[in-house]
């Protein structure tokens, strides 16, 4: 029962609360035994608030709980999210007596729809980085094979998920930091369109490519949480004044007729052949479906991580520089390099990458005059060993967090929805997933094809094995 | 262009307005050990490349975008 319960989805577990086999608060201390558990060895949580979340928990009334899908619920989140009277580390020494005073909007948001926070999750230092390594609270390893990384940065966020923790995770997407480790763990992993959420109360690591994304087990759950943190906040500028859908109510249409992008270029080189047939079986189940299959060839792709380099370091310098003043001493020696480099950069090449971030939206955009999504693969490799420095593909060698993010990292750019969900396991048993990409602020496009590939189960895989 | 060195690193760190970086995190830039990011060397050659992509009148990349 308590293991059924932990790896039940928020709809699963919602309709236990109605059925009253389980009240709010039982809830929280069946996930609060597992944290217990397992958090040794995940590395999922850096604060576990289960008191408060009792406390919060015992107070719902019959009424809060039928106020939203995730009321009554346990939910976690990245440590860059403010909560009020919570830490917020980061992942770093830098931050180790930031307590919020405030909830992040998302937090807010959340706090209203009578969800229960439950903890916040590790991650690579201020999200920096797709691996996930942290020198200061561990190394969060991957549900499926715990000598394997989680992948990051929000490698919290995930092992939290697919250890069966929480059942849905707030993180933070500037590369692919949901996405990927979302992919690498067998969960769905969300970026709605950037300024769809906004990032009021989050630690910024980049202004221009930060977006607020969703970890949960299923499609349906996703949907439900979007519908939930979606919203616009003055305070944050980047924010879109734009109304809210509801992702829930499309999602059992079935996509005949749809037209569904298929890279010509980029995503098909240099990936792990299983990942490759993998993409195969579900372009022929799309067109069996009756969606039709359009190539699409993308701007520029194999420069896109260094455009993206190029934004970030400065951005991250620039945010970091009173930090770096006074507490210089208490970064993580990777990040510290990383900010080295936004040191040394030089401001035309600054703007001339903000430059090509235009450029890809613009060409991204014409792309969907075509299409009403893009298919590609989500990585083009599984979870890596821990400790990996470099990965070889074809007889390329590439660093690893470069790898895992490769075909992540341009959607942060153009700005558009996108979508990883697993779709197959590998051979070395992990998980495979692939990646829906849609035009702006339609999510719910993007929603409702992945709920039609989740839902035939041809595609679905096994929960990890975490408990044996 | 020329291939980036330490002591070019080390002189715009000491001669430029600068936080402070210590050897290993310059040496990290020119000799990438952490598997992190991409060398500084390879990232200052992509650069080039796009240099020489002319981008017409294409601006910055504001926060806006439309439905």
């Amino acid at each position: 029962m308590t293991t059924e319960v932990a790896f039940d989805t928020v709809r699963g577990l919602k309709a236990r609360l109605d059925a009253r086999e389980i009240t709010p608060a039982e809830l929280i201390d069946v996930f609060a035994e597992r944290i217990a558990r397992h958090n040794e060895r995940s590395k999922a949580f850096i604060t576990v608030t289960d008191e408060d979340a009792r406390a919060d928990a015992a107070g719902l009334s019959a009424d809060d709980l039928a106020v939203s899908p995730f009321a009554g619920i346990p939910y976690a989140s990245k440590d860059l999210f403010d909560v009020q009277g919570v830490l917020t580390s980061a992942g770093s020494r830098v931050f180790h007596d930031r307590i919020a005073t405030e909830d992040a909007f998302a937090i807010a948001q959340m706090r209203s729809a009578k969800a229960v926070s439950l903890g916040k999750t590790n991650l690579h230092e201020f999200a920096y980085g797709a691996t996930g390594e942290n020198e200061v609270y561990g190394t969060c390893v991957n549900a499926y094979d715990p000598t394997r990384l989680a992948g990051g940065s929000s490698s919290g966020s995930a092992a939290a998920v697919a250890f069966g923790l929480v059942p849905a995770a707030l993180g933070t997407d500037t590369g692919g930091s949901v996405r990927a480790p979302a992919a690498l763990n067998g969960l769905v992993g969300m970026k709605p369109t950037i300024g769809r959420v906004p990032t009021t109360g989050v630690v910024p690591y980049c202004w221009t490519l930060d977006h607020v994304g969703l970890m949960t087990r299923d499609v349906a759950d996703c949907a439900d949480f979007l519908g939930i943190v979606a919203g616009y906040d003055p305070r944050d500028p980047g924010a879109q004044n734009i109304p809210v859908d509801n992702y829930g109510e499309a999602l059992d249409q079935d996509i005949s007729g749809l037209r569904i992008g298929i890279p010509a270029n980029f995503y098909y080189e240099r990936t792990d052949p299983e990942i490759l047939a993998a993409m195969e079986e579900v372009k022929f189940f799309l067109s069996a479906r009756g969606a039709a299959l359009v190539p699409v060839t993308f701007p520029d792709l194999e420069h896109s991580r260094a455009v993206s380099l190029t934004v970030q370091m400065p951005e991250a310098l620039s945010a970091h520089s009173a930090y770096l003043q006074d507490r210089g001493d208490l970064y993580g020696q990777d990040f510290r390099a990383g900010l080295a480099l936004g040191q040394t950069l030089l401001a035309e090449h600054y703007v001339r990458a903000k430059r090509f971030v235009e450029m890809y939206r613009q060409k991204t955009n014409a792309l969907f005059d075509d299409v009403d999504l893009i298919l590609t693969p989500a990585t083009p490799e599984i979870a890596q060993k821990v400790g990996t420095v470099k990965t070889t593909r074809n007889g390329v060698d590439e660093a690893v967090g470069n790898a895992i993010t490769r075909f992540t990292t341009f959607f942060n750019m153009s700005g558009h929805p996108a979508l990883t969900m697993p779709c197959a396991m590998h051979s070395e048993g992990l998980p495979i997933a692939l990646q829906l990409v849609g035009r702006y602020f339609e999510e719910g496009t993007v929603l409702r094809a992945a709920h039609f590939i989740e839902r035939d189960g041809a595609f679905a895989i096994p929960l990890p094995d975490v408990d044996g | 262009m020329k291939k980036l060195t330490k002591d070019t690193l080390t002189g715009i760190c000491s001669q430029m307005a600068s936080h402070d970086w210590s050897d290993a995190e310059i040496n990290e830039l020119v000799d990438p050990q952490l598997g992190i990011i991409t060398g500084f060397q390879d990232l200052l050659d992509e650069l080039e490349v796009l240099r020489k992509i002319d981008l017409g009148t294409t601006p910055p990349a504001l926060t806006v975008q439309k439905r």
